[in-house]
Parts: C-alpha cells; sequence; structure tokens
C-alpha cells in the first residue's frame, strides 16, 4: 500500500502530467467552445429571417424553373415538367444550427477519448520509461525486490490515475456540451434508456484511454526507455499505417481498412463500422448505389485491442521478472 | 562474532556483445558485524556485479549469498530493510527535489517522513535539499545517493565507490560519517579504488580480481601477510655500516647496504638483529620494519602496477588460482 502511494505521487508530481493534463483540458475546451458558439437556439427572429430566406431561395428556384421550362417540355414531348416544390425548401434548413444534445453526445464522444487517450499513451509511456532511463527504477528495487508486485503496482496506479483523469475530463466535457445544448440547441428527449446508452458509450471510451495507457506503458517497459523513443514509435506506427493503407490499395486488397487501427477505434465506439468496397460488385438503383459491405463490430475490434494488449503485458511482466538490471 | 554478509562460490557469466563475460568466477567474501569493511579492486574486476547480485538486481549462476543469516535471492524481501545500499553512482529523477525523491523512497519502503531531513541533514544537504537534482554537482548527487541509502536506519549499509565524484572535505566528511555510523553498530561495506581512503578507515578488507578473491581480512593482517618483511637498519656511526653487514651476513641474514642503512629481508626478529650488533659495540640508531601499505598489497596482488613504457589495458590483472587458503580473515 505503501508504494501504491508513493507511486500516486510520483504519477501527479511528474512535469509531464502537470503539462500533459492541462493541455488536454485546454483542448477539449477549446473544441467546446467552438461547438458552443457555432450553434444557436432557434428563436422566433431566427425563425422569421430563415421563413423569408427560405421563401427567398424557393423563388429563385422558380424563376430558374420558369426560364428552362418550355426547353424542357420540349424535350420532354410536350409533358408538362415539374417545378420545384415549396415542401423542398423547409424552414429548418435555413435556421442557423442548433445544438442537439442526444444527438451530439454520443459522436462527440470519440474527440474527448481520442485527446485523453493520446495523453494516456504518452503518460503510460514515460511513467515507466522516465523510471528505466534514469536508474530510478534499479533504484526502487533495492528497496522493493518484488519485481512482479512492483511493475503491477506502477501499472495499477497508473490505470487509477488515468481513469481519475479520465472520468475529470469526461465530467467537464460531458457539462460543456450540456450547456451548449441548453443555451444554443436542445436537451430534449434524454430518457433513461438514453442516458444509459450514453453511460455505455463513455464506458467504451474510458477502455479505449485505459488501452492507450497500457500499450504506452507496456511497450515502454519493454525498450526500458523513454516517452521521446515512444513518440517516435508513436510517429512509426502513424506512418506505418498510412504506408499499410497505400501497399493494401496498390495489392488490390478488399476492404483495406479492416487492417487499419483508426477504423477499429470506429467501430469500438460507435459499435460497429461499415466498410465498402467500391471496387466490388456495385448495383444501382434510383435510390442510389450500393456497394459489398464489411461490418467491423466493437466486439470484434474489442477483442484484438484485448489480445495486443495481452501480448505486450505477458512481454512486459516476463521480461522483468528475467533480466538483469544494470 | 556473526557474519553480516557471507558470499561463497558466486559466479556470474554475462552474455555480452562480443560472447560471454565472466564477471564472477567463485568469489568468496565475508563481513563480520559492526565493521567497515573495504571491498578493493581495480575497474572490471567485479565489486559492482557482486554488489547487484546481493541485491537481487542479477541473476548468478550460482553461488550462495546470506545477508544477517538470510539466504539470497530467496529471502530478499525480508531482509531488504535492513540493507541500505547505493549501487554505482545512482541516478535519480533529475526533475524531482532532493526531498521530493527520498520522501518518495520513504513511501514506498513504509518509512516515517521525518526520517528525510535525518537524512539530509546527515549528508549536509539540508540547505539545498529544494533543488531540483538536475542542477545538482556530481558530489552532491553522491551524497544524496547515500542519504537515500540512511533512510532505512539500516544494519547493513552497502556503498558503492560512494567517494567518487567527491572533493577532498567531502571525502574527509564522508569517512568520519562512516566511523560515525559504524561506532552506533552499524556494519559497512565500501567498495572502492581509492586505497588511502579505505586503509584510513576500514576493519578489514577483501581484494577482488577478475571476478576471485585474492586476500581478505583484518587490515592489518593483510597488510603484514604481504608486507615484504624488510627491516631497515641505521646506526650511530655510520662509518661502522659496513662492519655491522659483515657481522650480520656471517650472522647468515640476507642484506642489501645502501649509503647510510641496511635494508635485510626476511627478518623475523628484530630484536635479534640489534643483540648480535650491540655484542660488538655496534649501536643501533633506526630499526623499522618497512610496511607495505594497502596501495603496494594492492598493486601486487591485483598486478595492476604500472610497468614504465607499458599500457595496462583493463582486464589486464592477477587471476588467482583458485585455492582455499585465498586470503586471511575467512
Ligand atoms: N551489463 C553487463 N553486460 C556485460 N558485461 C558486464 C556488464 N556489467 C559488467 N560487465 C563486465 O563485468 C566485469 C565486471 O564489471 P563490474 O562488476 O562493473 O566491475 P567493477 O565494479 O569492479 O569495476 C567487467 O569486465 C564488465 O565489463
Ligand atoms: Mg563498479
Amino acid at each position: 500500500m505503501s508504494l501504491v502511494r508513493a507511486e500516486r505521487r510520483r504519477f501527479f508530481k511528474r512535469r509531464l502530467t502537470r503539462w500533459l493534463v492541462p493541455i488536454g483540458i485546454l483542448l477539449l475546451t477549446g473544441i467546446a467552445t467552438a461547438l458552443f458558439f457555432v450553434h444557436s437556439k432557434p428563436t422566433a427572429e431566427a425563425r422569421a429571417a430563415a421563413e423569408v430566406r427560405a421563401e427567398q431561395a424557393y423563388q429563385q428556384e422558380l424563376g430558374y424553373f420558369e426560364q428552362y421550362k418550355a426547353e424542357c417540355e420540349k424535350h420532354n414531348n410536350g409533358q408538362p415538367c415539374q417545378g420545384p416544390g415549396r415542401e423542398n425548401f423547409p424552414v429548418e434548413n435555413f435556421m442557423p444550427p442548433s445544438f442537439d444534445f442526444k444527438g451530439m453526445f454520443q459522436p462527440l464522444l470519440l474527440i474527448w477519448a481520442s485527446i485523453i487517450g493520446m495523453i494516456a499513451f504518452v503518460l503510460g509511456a514515460t511513467f515507466i520509461g522516465a523510471e528505466w532511463a534514469s536508474g530510478s527504477m534499479m533504484n526502487l528495487l533495492t528497496w522493493r525486490p518484488k519485481r512482479m508486485s512492483v511493475l503491477g503496482t506502477k501499472l495499477t496506479v497508473l490505470l487509477g490515475s488515468v481513469t481519475a483523469i479520465a472520468l475529470t475530463t469526461l465530467a467537464l466535457w460531458t457539462a460543456a456540451l450540456w450547456a451548449t445544448g441548453v443555451y444554443r440547441g436542445t436537451t430534449d428527449g434524454l430518457t433513461s434508456g438514453v442516458w444509459q446508452s450514453f453511460g455505455l458509450s463513455a464506458l467504451r471510451g474510458l477502455a479505449l484511454i485505459l488501452a492507450f495507457a497500457v500499450l504506452g506503458f507496456g511497450l515502454a517497459s519493454i525498450g526500458r526507455h523513454t516517452g521521446l523513443a515512444l513518440g517516435v514509435a508513436l510517429g512509426v506506427v502513424i506512418v506505418g499505417q498510412i504506408g499499410l493503407r497505400i501497399v493494401l490499395e496498390l495489392a488490390g486488397v478488399k476492404f483495406a481498412d479492416q487492417y487499419l487501427v483508426p477504423m477499429h477505434i470506429f467501430a469500438w465506439m460507435d459499435k460497429e463500422a461499415v466498410l465498402q468496397d467500391w471496387s466490388g460488385a456495385v448495383s444501382c438503383d434510383q435510390n442510389g448505389c450500393n456497394a459489398p459491405e464489411m461490418v467491423l463490430t466493437w466486439q470484434g475490434s474489442g477483442s484484438i485491442a484485448l489480445g495486443v494488449i495481452a501480448v505486450v503485458l505477458v512481454l512486459a511482466f516476463w521480461q522483468m521478472r528475467r533480466r538483469d538490471i544494470s | 562474532m556473526t557474519a553480516v554478509l557471507e558470499i561463497q562460490g558466486l559466479r556470474k557469466t554475462y552474455r555480452a556483445r562480443g560472447g560471454p563475460r565472466r564477471a564472477l568466477d567463485g568469489f568468496e567474501m565475508y563481513v563480520e558485524a559492526g565493521q567497515v569493511h573495504g571491498f578493493l579492486g581495480p575497474n572490471g574486476s567485479g565489486k559492482t556485479t557482486t554488489l547487484r547480485t546481493l541485491l537481487g538486481l542479477i541473476k548468478p549462476d550460482s553461488g550462495e549469498m546470506r545477508i544477517l543469516g538470510h539466504e539470497l535471492p530467496r529471502l530478499l524481501p525480508e531482509v531488504v530493510g535492513q540493507v541500505g545500499a547505493i549501487v554505482e553512482s545512482p541516478q535519480f529523477f533529475g526533475h524531482f527535489t532532493a526531498r521530493d525523491t527520498l520522501s518518495l523512497l520513504a513511501d514506498a519502503g513504509n518509512l516515517p517522513q521525518s526520517r528525510v531531513d535525518w537524512a539530509l541533514e546527515l549528508v549536509g544537504l539540508r540547505e539545498r535539499a529544494k533543488e531540483r537534482v538536475k542542477t545538482y554537482s556530481l558530489g552532491m548527487k553522491q551524497r544524496l545517493a547515500v542519504a537515500s541509502a540512511l533512510l532505512k536506519q539500516p544494519k547493513l549499509l552497502i556503498l558503492d565507490e560512494p567517494a567518487n565524484g567527491l572533493d577532498p572535505g567531502g571525502i574527509r566528511e564522508m569517512r568520519d560519517m562512516m566511523a560515525t555510523l559504524s561506532a552506533g553498530g552499524m556494519t559497512v561495506v565500501l567498495s572502492s579504488h581509492i586505497l588511502g581512503e579505505i586503509q584510513l578507515i576500514c576493519d578489514s578488507v577483501t581484494i577482488i580480481s577478475l571476478g576471485r578473491r585474492v586476500a581478505a581480512g583484518p587490515v592489518a593482517e593483510v597488510l603484514q601477510a604481504h608486507s615484504s618483511g624488510q627491516l631497515r637498519v641505521a646506526l650511530e656511526t655510520p662509518a661502522d655500516l659496513s662492519a655491522a653487514a659483515q657481522v650480520l651476513v656471517a650472522g647468515g641474514f640476507d642484506l642489501k647496504a645502501n649509503e647510510d642503512h641496511l635494508l635485510m629481508s626476511g627478518v623475523d626478529k628484530p630484536a635479534l638483529v640489534a643483540r648480535l650488533l650491540a655484542e660488538r659495540q655496534l649501536y643501533v640508531s633506526e630499526l623499522t620494519p618497512v610496511t607495505a601499505d594497502l596501495e603496494d598489497v594492492f598493486l601486487e596482488l591485483t598486478g595492476t602496477a604500472p610497468v614504465p613504457g607499458q599500457v595496462r589495458s583493463v582486464d589486464q590483472s592477477v587471476r588467482p588460482e583458485l585455492t582455499p587458503q585465498n586470503g586471511v580473515g575467512a
């Protein structure tokens, strides 16, 4: 327990924690502020103005139609041509956007999860990487020789601290979106079922963040190196993903996106992601075209992530158990 | 007396890039309670490897180790609270202050925070304790390391090259501190290659060369066992020197005549020399055994004495044959 206290203190004493968490909050605040100001409430004046603009647009369209009506009917063998319908110019389309909390909360969770997830990765990596690189790990082991329990405690403290950061930022994020709904749109339609679904989405977001933290921690422990090296590794992963995509596309692999991490993140957060293969048998009708589809489910993507994390963790602990520390 | 530290037959081979490297080869070491024990050896002889192995940082290939009667590494967790150690200029997280560093260690070891100031005071860092370790000089970092080892108020204090980077004043302070700690009942193991220091403060020593023990025991015994047994003889009247030489050679002694003194070797009883000369009315003004100091013994035993015109490579030292009679105080 004393080690837990020491590690928790160390986590929040670190410069990187003290910088990255506020930076993350600042980023989220910036995005929330932008969301707040691009939306507005449907007031009576706004509605009146929108009605005027809808009517104007309709009249303009009607004008164009009158101009080309004769020509149209000539082409149509004298049959009358259909003009634009007034119902195609609903006033809603001319209203300034209004924020619908119920509709927006879930898709916007991805913003929170990816920003905090990135921070969690770096914090996880440096939390252990700097320890190894600076030699404080060796020092600590002369106090606590049970290596498995030291690494396990560090990981637990990391996960606990990241959870605290994630939940705090989630609360702020939700509050900001709620305020946007209240002042710049609507918070209607929030049944308990909707809240429950929000809760589950937030849990999946939290799991995503923790997964990033564990990956950073595990990789840095295996590499026994600083977060900087992992920043590079992260860059390599991104470049690798883009490169992989190009190669897969050149090779004509169907559903190439299923090999890319972001698609799986979407699938995880939105419960599923649908991939379409436009090079396949595309069928069209008057409603549009359909391509063969492939569905990535959150269960599938989650299992893959769990597998990767398990491999990294097993390697990290196995190495911790047997290696010489010098 | 009870042994605080026992090592027998310790072997360790590193798998290094250039092939396997045998760092410890049947090493042994005994340290008795309450002593300041010097652990001497040239660079690369295996001192740090030994201490790391003791602390469970490195897995040995074979060998037995005990600290305070606890078998290592199996029972290390039980005894580690009584062992304070620094291994090869430990590094600390540079962005934390000295106080934070120690305070976190105290937490990790479940010790009262009051120890932090006590330890900082003891090593003379109290006034700079609020500065980041990154800004410390080597000597200050070394002091911080010693403070971190003292935090546990250990029964056994293991310091790997603690004098590294210390100024002469710092070395003297360190020496005084160790004397105080040992007077208080703490057993101190001190690895070093700075021999003058060791000789001044150590009760006993172990000398290691290429992973094997070459000598061990109380400082005086090691010195005596390896001193040349030479005797320096001077007379009241230097003119009688050649007469004296004749007398002594006739008496069966080996000697070398110098301008103002005779240098005799293989003398067991200096008194015999004085009597022999006095019988012939030759009066001795100086009769002193030529003592070796630890440095001479060290250089001789490890084969690292400099030879003019030669550059010695680090691994070029003496590897003694493994025999039970190595060393004295076992
Ligand atoms: N991690 C390591 N990997 C490979 N060889 C090592 C390692 N650490 C030490 N050695 C080798 O083991 C020998 C003993 O080193 P060490 O115990 O550090 O000596 P000392 O502390 O007496 O100077 C040296 O030859 C050194 O090169
Ligand atoms: Mg060393």
